[in-house]
């Protein structure tokens, strides 16, 4: 039972890989990409990660600072990305008008 | 003693214990003396019914995340505007901090600048 | 198990192409910063399957270390591109 809840986790997780991360390849602009990447790396990571909890439960001290540290290290890094890229955005914009 | 250095206290000796994976009385004392021990940040004293509510809303926000994830993959969410949210009144750094980290979080929505006036400009993602 | 890594190599071939592909600064650094999650989970599911935890404990050093150098490179590009 167990066994069938982790493997569905984690092939949850990978399907969520797949469909943030195909969206990089496009032609649409850097917060788009970042909205469908925080699907595919913070929510589809933490879900492979439960996932390896379920399956190995004896390790879970480790396994439970990899989920925290990815869910609050991949979140700040999705905030500055947005707002340095944004920013130069911005910028690039007002340059034009000139 | 205020609520704001217990919970760095907390904070502190969770991530020491979860590190060394070795929850005996002795490692214990050894977290607890480092996590003392560590600079402490001066900051304005937070009432503790903030941080009580915005723990109560970091664990509503992660089964959110993935409603929020399902829906966008299940409706292309295609159209993008950027919308302006006020800064409750009386915001501590630390609970700005996380207000900001709560909107990243839940992938519909990103903050993208904070404006030390009391906004913060919000990127969102719609269906058509 | 196997099959599984096979398809997390699958996935990240994804933003290594994109990293090729795209000249853009700030859309190298996303398809840089999926590269290094991806990875360092990879390491965490290898580390299950061979029951061997040296290799987990360096997958979440990586994890919580890695990318502060992608958030300081960011910040940097930025302060370049300004000047």
């Amino acid at each position: 039972m167990i066994d069938i809840l982790s493997y569905g986790l984690i092939i949850l997780g990978i399907i969520f890989w797949f469909w943030g991360t195909l969206p990089l390849i496009g032609n649409r602009s850097v917060l788009f990409k970042l909205h469908s990447l925080s699907v595919a790396d913070t929510l589809g990571s933490m879900a492979i990660l439960v996932g390896l909890l379920l399956k190995v439960p004896s390790e879970w001290s480790l396994l439970l600072l990899a989920i925290i540290t990815l869910a609050i290290w991949n979140t700040v890094l999705g905030y500055v990305i947005a707002y340095c890229a944004s920013d130069n955005s911005q910028l690039a914009n007002t340059n034009k008008h000139d | 003693m205020d609520a704001n250095t217990i919970f760095n206290l907390i904070l502190r000796l969770t991530i020491w214990l979860l590190l060394t994976n070795n929850f005996g009385l002795l490692n214990l004392a050894i977290g607890l003396a480092i996590a003392l021990l560590l600079p402490q940040s001066r900051t304005a004293p937070v009432k503790i019914k903030d941080w009580l509510q915005v723990s109560w809303k970091i664990i509503k926000a992660i089964p959110q995340a993935y409603i929020e994830a399902i829906q966008m993959m299940l409706r292309p969410h295609n159209q993008e505007d950027f919308v302006r949210e006020t800064v409750k009144a009386e915001r501590t750094p630390g609970l700005i901090f996380l207000d900001i980290f709560l909107i990243t979080f839940t992938p519909k929505t990103i903050v993208t600048k904070y404006d030390k006036q009391g906004w913060y400009e919000v990127h969102r993602v719609k269906p058509k | 198990m196997d099959s599984i890594l096979i398809a997390m190599i699958l996935a990240l071939l994804i933003p290594i192409y994109e990293a090729w592909q795209d000249d853009d600064i700030w859309q190298t650094i996303l398809a840089f910063t999926s590269i290094a999650t991806k990875t360092s989970i990879m390491m965490l599911v290898i580390s299950v399957s061979r029951d061997d935890w040296s290799i987990g404990v360096v997958a979440v050093i990586i994890l919580s270390v890695g990318n502060a150098g992608l958030m300081l490179m960011a910040h940097l590009i930025k302060r370049i591109n300004e000047a």
